[in-house]
C-alpha cells in the first residue's frame, strides 16, 4: 500500500515537471492553430476550432524556406567544422602532455563563461569592418567559437575514457599518431563525437542573438524570420507560433531519435 | 650470443627515480622473467624495452642494434598487455591483422599469417567475433596471437595472466611455456607471481625498488638466494627467518642460539663459518618444505597455532620462540592447535644471512 502511494507521488511529481516543461511548447503549437482572436481571448480558450491559416501564410512566405535553408547550411557547416577541428584538438588534450595545456584548457572554458551579449557589439563592428556582415561565413565563424569548446570538452572526456593501452598496442603495431587517431580514437569515440555534433547543431539551429545582430536580408536564419513578424503595428502571433513550430519540429524529432545515444554519450566517460 | 642487452638503464619520472641502474643481458631464445613486488619497476623496465617509456639514462640494444631512442614499432618487439588491449571495435581477425596492415603486407600474406597464428592458438573459430564476445582466456589467446603474427624479435608479456582465474591461469601458463618451446622465441615476461616465474623462466631477474637483487636460473635462486629478499620472494610458502645469535664459531661450524631451537642452540656446518665472529647476529633461513615431523633428531620445538589441510599435504603455522614458522608436511598428521611440535631440519637446506640480510657464503 505504502509502495503504491510513493509510486503515485513519484508519478505525480514527474507529471508536474513534464507539464511544466512542455506547457510553453503546447502553447506554441496550440496557438499556431488558433485564429488571432482566439489567441488574444481572455480568459484563454481551451477548446477552439483549429485553423491552418497560419501555416498557409507561413508556407506562402518564401522567406521562411530561405531562412530554413540558411539555418540548415549554417548549422551543418558549423557542426562539420567544429567536429573536424575539435576532435583532433580533443585527442591532443586527452593524450599528450605539452606546455600550456592547462592554459589552453582554461581558455576553452572561459569562452563559455562570458555572456554572449557582451561580445555582440564588438563582433558586429568587426563584421562590419571586414565586410562579413550578412554572410553565412560570419555566423559560421561566430558559432564555431561557441561550439568548439563544447566539442572539445565532450570529445576530450570521451577520448580519455579509451584505455591508453590501446594506443600503446597500436604504437607497437606500427601505427603513427594520425593512424591511431583515425583507426582507434575516432571509431571508439564515435558516441561522444556524435553527441557533441548534435549539441553543436542544435545550438547553431536555435541561436537568435547573433543571427539577429549580424544578418540583414540575405542570410536571415529561421529564428530571425520568426521574430521578424513582430514589426510595425501588428503582432501576428499565429504566424509567429506556426513558424516557431516549423523551426522546432525537425530538431525535436531529431533529438528524440538520438536522445538515447546522447544520454549514453554524456555518461560514458563518467561510468566507465 | 647476446640478443637483448640493458646497460645501466635508468628511469626517472620527474624527480622520482624508478629504475636506478639495471644491467642485464639475454640470449636469443631465452625466456626471462622479471619478478618483484608491485612498484619495483618491473613493468616500467619492460615498457622501456618496448619503447613505450623513454629511457632516462643507459643503453638498450636488441640483436646488436642500439635501440635506446628507437621508435617502438621499429624495435620489432611485440607486447601482450595485462589488459590484453584488444581493439574493441575490430574483429579478432582484424585485431591480429592490424600490425601487418600497418606494415603494408600483401592481403594474402596477412591472411596466411593470421590463420597460422589462429591455428597455433586454436582460435580459428573465433576470427569473426568482436573481443567483447570472448571469454577472458580467449581474449588472452587473441592478444598472444596478435604478437605472434608479427614474428617479432622479442615477445614481451606484462603480467598477462593476472586477470584470469586460477585454473585458467595454470592452463595458459603451460601454453605459454609450450609456445616458447615451439617458437624458440626470446621472451621477456613480467609477473609478481613467483610460481609463474619459477615455472616459466630460463632465468629470473628479481627486482626491488628499481634495482636488481639477483639474476639466475630458478634453481639458482631457490638454492642460493643472495639475500633475504630473494630468499623470501622465491619459494612458496615463504621461507622462515629466525634472528639468531652466534655463540661459537669454529672451523666450518657455527653454534647458533635461538629460543626455537631445542636446548636453545644448534650447531650448523657452514663453509662461511670462518667469516663470522662470536656474538654476531645472523638470520637463519628455513624453507617450510625442508622441515620434517617424526624425526629422530628434532632441532626445533614449535607451538602449533593453526593447521591447514591441503589434501595431500598439511601446512602448519607455528610459533618458535616469538617468531612465526611455517612448515609443510606430506599427509594429514592430526595434531591439535596448542601442541608442541618437534621438528627436524634438512641439514643441507639451512640458509644463513648476515645482519644486513646478505647471504653468508664461503
Amino acid at each position: 500500500m505504502r509502495l503504491s502511494t510513493s509510486t503515485l507521488l513519484h508519478a505525480l511529481g514527474l507529471a508536474t515537471v513534464v507539464a511544466f516543461s512542455l506547457f510553453p511548447f503546447y502553447w506554441m503549437v496550440a496557438a499556431s492553430f488558433k485564429t488571432q482572436a482566439d489567441i488574444l481571448a481572455s480568459p484563454p480558450v481551451l477548446f477552439f476550432t483549429p485553423t491552418l491559416e497560419n501555416y498557409r501564410a507561413v508556407f506562402a512566405d518564401a522567406k521562411v524556406f530561405g531562412a530554413v535553408g540558411n539555418s540548415l547550411l549554417i548549422a551543418s557547416a558549423t557542426t562539420a567544422l567544429a567536429v573536424l577541428l575539435g576532435a583532433p584538438a580533443a585527442f591532443a588534450l586527452a593524450r599528450y602532455e605539452f606546455r600550456g595545456k592547462s592554459d589552453l584548457w582554461f581558455w576553452f572554458i572561459s569562452n563559455r563563461m562570458m555572456s554572449p551579449i557582451v561580445l555582440a557589439l564588438p563582433v558586429y563592428l568587426l563584421a562590419l569592418q571586414t565586410g562579413l556582415l550578412d554572410t553565412h561565413l560570419v555566423l559560421i565563424l561566430i558559432y564555431l567559437t561557441f561550439n568548439l569548446p563544447i566539442v572539445v570538452w565532450i570529445c576530450t572526456d570521451q577520448f580519455k575514457s579509451i584505455p591508453p593501452d590501446l594506443e600503446q598496442a597500436a604504437r607497437l603495431d606500427g601505427a603513427d599518431q594520425f593512424t591511431i587517431f583515425r583507426k582507434i580514437y575516432l571509431p571508439l569515440g564515435a558516441p561522444g563525437i556524435a553527441v557533441s555534433a548534435i549539441f553543436s547543431f542544435i545550438f547553431s539551429w536555435n541561436e537568435l542573438l547573433y543571427a539577429l545582430v549580424l544578418t540583414r536580408r540575405n542570410v536571415q536564419t529561421a529564428p530571425v524570420v520568426a521574430t521578424s513578424y513582430m514589426s510595425g503595428y501588428e503582432l501576428p502571433w499565429g504566424k509567429i507560433m506556426a513558424t516557431g513550430t516549423v523551426i522546432v519540429l525537425p530538431v525535436t524529432i531529431f533529438a528524440l531519435i538520438v536522445s538515447r545515444h546522447m544520454v549514453r554519450g554524456l555518461t560514458m566517460g563518467a561510468t566507465k | 650470443m647476446t640478443f637483448l642487452q640493458l646497460r645501466d638503464i635508468k628511469k626517472k619520472f620527474g624527480e622520482v627515480s624508478v629504475i636506478k641502474g639495471v644491467s642485464f643481458s639475454a640470449q636469443k631464445g631465452e625466456f626471462v622473467v622479471f619478478v618483484g613486488p608491485s612498484g619495483c619497476g618491473k613493468s616500467t623496465l619492460l615498457r622501456m624495452i618496448a619503447g613505450l617509456e623513454d629511457v632516462s639514462d643507459g643503453k638498450l640494444s636488441i640483436d646488436g642494434k642500439d635501440v635506446t631512442y628507437e621508435e617502438p614499432a621499429k624495435r620489432e618487439v611485440s607486447m601482450v598487455f595485462q589488459s590484453y588491449a584488444l581493439y574493441p571495435h575490430m574483429s579478432v581477425f582484424e585485431n591480429m591483422a592490424f600490425g601487418l596492415r600497418m606494415a603494408k603486407l600483401p592481403e594474402d600474406e596477412i591472411k596466411a599469417r593470421v590463420l597460422e597464428a589462429a591455428r597455433i592458438l586454436q582460435i580459428e573459430a573465433l576470427l569473426e567475433r568482436k573481443p567483447r564476445a570472448l571469454s577472458g582466456g580467449q581474449r588472452q589467446r587473441v592478444a598472444i596471437g596478435r604478437s605472434i603474427v608479427r614474428n617479432p624479435k622479442i615477445f614481451l608479456f606484462d603480467e598477462p595472466l593476472s586477470n584470469l582465474d586460477a585454473e585458467l591461469r595454470t592452463q595458459m601458463r603451460v601454453e605459454i611455456a609450450k609456445l616458447h618451446r615451439n617458437l624458440g622465441a626470446t621472451m621477456v615476461y613480467v609477473t609478481h607471481d613467483q610460481v609463474e616465474a619459477m615455472t616459466l623462466a630460463d632465468r629470473i631477474v628479481v627486482l626491488r625498488a628499481g634495482l636488481v637483487e639477483q639474476i639466475g636460473t630458478p634453481t639458482e635462486l631457490y638454492d642460493n638466494p643472495s639475500n633475504t629478499f630473494v630468499a623470501g620472494f622465491i619459494g612458496s610458502p615463504k621461507m622462515n627467518f629466525l634472528d639468531a645469535t652466534v655463540t661459537d664459531a669454529g672451523v666450518g661450524v657455527l653454534t647458533v642460539n635461538h629460543p626455537a631451537f631445542i636446548g636453545g642452540s644448534i650447531v650448523i656446518s657452514s663453509p662461511a663459518a670462518g667469516r663470522i665472529r662470536k656474538g654476531e647476529r645472523i638470520t637463519v633461513g628455513l624453507r617450510p618444505e625442508h622441515l620434517t615431523l617424526n624425526t629422530d633428531k628434532p632441532r626445533l620445538r614449535l607451538t602449533l597455532d593453526i593447521s591447514e589441510n591441503l589434501g595431500g599435504s598439511t601446512q602448519f603455522y607455528t610459533t618458535g620462540g616469538s617468531e612465526p614458522v611455517t612448515l609443510i608436511v606430506p599427509g594429514r598428521p592430526a595434531i591439535a592447535a596448542g601442541n608442541a611440535l618437534d621438528v627436524g631440519i634438512a641439514a643441507d637446506h639451512i640458509y644463513l644471512f648476515d645482519a644486513q640480510g646478505q647471504a653468508l657464503r664461503a
